[in-house]
């Protein structure tokens, strides 16, 4: 379970000349800062899938490098399972499995090294670890593809290795930042099973996406960030509703009600 | 942070270009570069030597057997030359090598006719022989000259030499062969171990933080539960392992290559001379190289995680060689020594002692400045490595 409250973040313009115009005409920029994420909260229970939505530069991933520790919160607070985020970062990280669509792999190093190094990194063991790949490569189909150096990998199996390393500790929550975005359709296909593998499992799952079709398939609750504010949290059913049955409308009708 | 090294390490040992501008090219590349020099340089001078020189006498009548000598050696060949042309133009033209004018008081008997003068027209910009080779033959009549001269003065043997050289200079080197060799290749010696140090750790050390970036490995690397300065230490041995073991091959490669190429009774003269530095020396040169390399370790790292790209990495790392030029320069300057105030200036203290070392004229509580000094900077600039690693606007850049 996920419990997110009255975030906030902001950057340090280095080069105030630098910006572009539509970056200048941003309410969000105010002096010498820049606040990205202004207040976003929002909640995702046991076995929900939340879909994180918004237009590009609204705070999406600011907001879930906040909620991977990533980023530190200026305000606001964050309890994932029970454990404040904030308080204890590295005992949070062990419950968190985090997967960018722009993530990458050692590339020098096999699919199952790149993996077990994770595994290593969460204090798992030898045994553990083995077991574990084992079973995510069965999940996953990992198989032919494990013990080849990871550089010459496809799209989709870049994305499969990802995903199992993101999860080779099993968390307790899983967040996604736009893992479809430049994929295939057959790699965003292995990502939507995951998501939906995840469901089966009631773990929680937070993803951001700019794909409503994604949304309308797997999501349970949807989230509106624009702006740096989450403008819009209810069940998936609440924000069909808000367009008449059309997503994209609603999508449209949550961000015009604060611009 | 053993994990971090150990798959650090791992990668490091898989990445070809690595290894090849670690390995490779110090064992092949530098041992040819400076064989090739040196081959080329000695083929220059072995041409110098046995080339003819071509050469064209004025006032010829007044030295006949000196002239039919020059004519008959083989290492001369004698080229006709109108009277009235101009010596130095006639050499510029590339007519000749040289030209000799000699000089019409030019005779057997010095007390007559008193000091001659021969003058030599050639071009002195290049490497030649002229000099040395008309010295040569030139220099026998000058003694039979200067025989006849002593004979007809009646001067014994004692006299003759105290009136050629009055007054001998003679010196005598209190130094032995160590300190003389040590003062002459001992600045060199830290110079090239810094240097390699640093190329040996670059390359590592872009690729472990910009490269990092570049590849999208770190924010995942970021949220995994291991502690940032553990995550740092793992790195930061990786590359101050990369710059010692890249030295390290060089320097062996180097003394191995030396020890192949001169055969013979330089290979006894280099082995005594290592001899002679103990195994303490060799140790205490070691430790100071220690903290030099976390030094260059965390200031590679440091730049490395800032860059965005490996390419930026790149051209932050590179001023840095100036930066580690400067100190050892420093230390090869006459006057400047391990005393005082040196001792305590960074690299150059390590540098001097270095050479203070091979020397083996170390003055042993010096240590204690230099470990104090560069041992502080090393720990500061790791800090800064722990610190600068937990910094957003670093890592997100």
């Amino acid at each position: 379970m996920i419990e997110v409250k009255g975030l906030k973040k902001s950057f340090e313009v280095e080069n105030p000349k630098k910006l572009s115009e539509q970056e200048k005409k941003d309410p969000r920029l105010k002096g010498r800062y820049f606040h990205s994420v202004e207040s976003v909260s929002f909640t995702c229970d046991k076995g929900t899938v939340l879909g994180l939505l918004g237009p590009n530069g609204a705070g999406k991933t600011t907001t879930l490098r906040m909620l991977s520790t990533a980023l530190k919160p200026e305000q606001g607070s964050l309890v994932i399972d029970g454990e404040d985020v904030l308080k204890k970062p590295v005992e949070a990280r062990k419950r968190i499995g985090f997967l960018s669509g722009s993530t990458g792999l050692y590339g020098r190093l096999t699919g199952r090294e790149n993996i077990a190094y994770f595994g290593q990194l969460h204090g798992m063991d030898k045994n553990a670890i083995k077991q574990r790949i084992d079973e995510l490569a069965e999940l996953l189909d990992l198989h032919t593809f494990l013990d080849r150096r990871s550089e010459n990998f496809s799209t989709g199996m870049k994305q499969k290795t990802a995903i199992a390393r993101a999860v080779v500790h099993n968390p307790a929550v899983v967040i996604l930042d736009e893992p479809t975005t430049g994929l295939d359709i057959m790699a965003a296909q292995t990502v939507l099973d995951f998501i939906r593998h995840l469901k089966t499992l009631s773990t929680p799952v937070v993803f951001s996406t700019h794909h409503l079709d994604e949304v309308a398939e797997l999501c349970d609750k949807v989230c509106v960030i624009h702006q740096g504010n989450s403008v819009f949290e209810d069940d998936l059913a609440a924000f069909s509703a808000l367009g008449e049955g059309v997503l994209s409308h609603s999508f449209l009708k949550t961000i015009k009600q604060e611009a | 942070m053993w994990v971090v090294f150990r798959k650090e390490i791992k990668e490091l040992l898989r990445d070809r270009k690595t290894l090849f501008f670690m390995i490779a090219l110090p064992i092949l590349f530098f041992p040819l570069i400076i064989g090739g020099v040196a081959y080329f340089s000695s083929k220059a001078i072995d041409e110098a030597q046995s080339k003819v020189l071509k050469f064209s006498v004025v006032g010829a009548q007044y030295a006949p057997a000196l002239v039919q000598e020059l004519t008959n050696s083989e290492f001369f060949e004698a080229i006709d030359m109108k009277a009235d042309t101009d010596a130095a133009e006639w050499v510029r033209g590339e007519n000749v090598d040289f030209v000799l004018e000699v000089p019409s008081n030019y005779s057997d008997d010095l007390l007559q006719e008193g000091q001659a003068t021969f003058k030599v027209y050639f071009n002195d910009a290049g490497l030649n022989m002229v000099k040395r080779r008309l010295n040569e033959i030139i220099g026998t009549y000058e003694e039979q000259s200067q025989q006849n001269a002593f004979a007809t003065l009646g001067l014994t043997e004692l006299q003759q030499s105290a009136l050629l050289d009055p007054f001998v200079l003679e010196t005598v080197n209190v130094a032995d062969d160590r300190e003389n060799w040590g003062e002459k290749i001992g600045g060199l010696v830290p110079y090239l171990i810094f240097i390699l140090c640093l190329q040996g750790a670059m390359l590592p050390a872009s690729d472990l933080g910009a490269g990092e970036k570049e590849r999208g490995t770190l924010e995942t690397l970021l949220i995994s539960p291991i502690e940032r300065n553990k995550l740092v230490f793992g790195k930061f041995f990786t590359i101050a392992m990369a710059g010692v073991t890249s030295a390290m091959i060089t320097v062996v490669s180097m003394a191995a290559w030396g020890l192949v190429l001169s055969q013979g009774m330089a290979i006894e003269m280099v082995a005594t001379f290592m001899a002679a530095i103990g195994a303490i020396d060799f140790v205490l040169m070691f430790l100071m190289l220690v903290p030099v390399v976390a030094i260059f370790a965390s200031l590679l790292l440091s730049l490395s995680i800032y860059a965005r790209s490996f390419k930026e990495a790149q051209g932050y790392m590179t001023p840095l060689v100036f930066l580690v030029i400067v100190p050892v320069v420093l230390a090869m300057l006459p006057g400047v020594e391990l005393k005082g105030g040196w001792a305590w200036v960074p690299l150059t203290n390590v540098a001097l002692a270095i050479k203070e070392l091979i020397k083996g004229t170390m003055d042993y509580i010096a240590l204690i400045p230099i470990f104090a000094s560069t041992a502080f900077i090393a720990a500061v600039s790791l800090a800064f490595s722990v610190y600068w690693f937990g910094r957003e606007k670093v890592l997100f850049r």
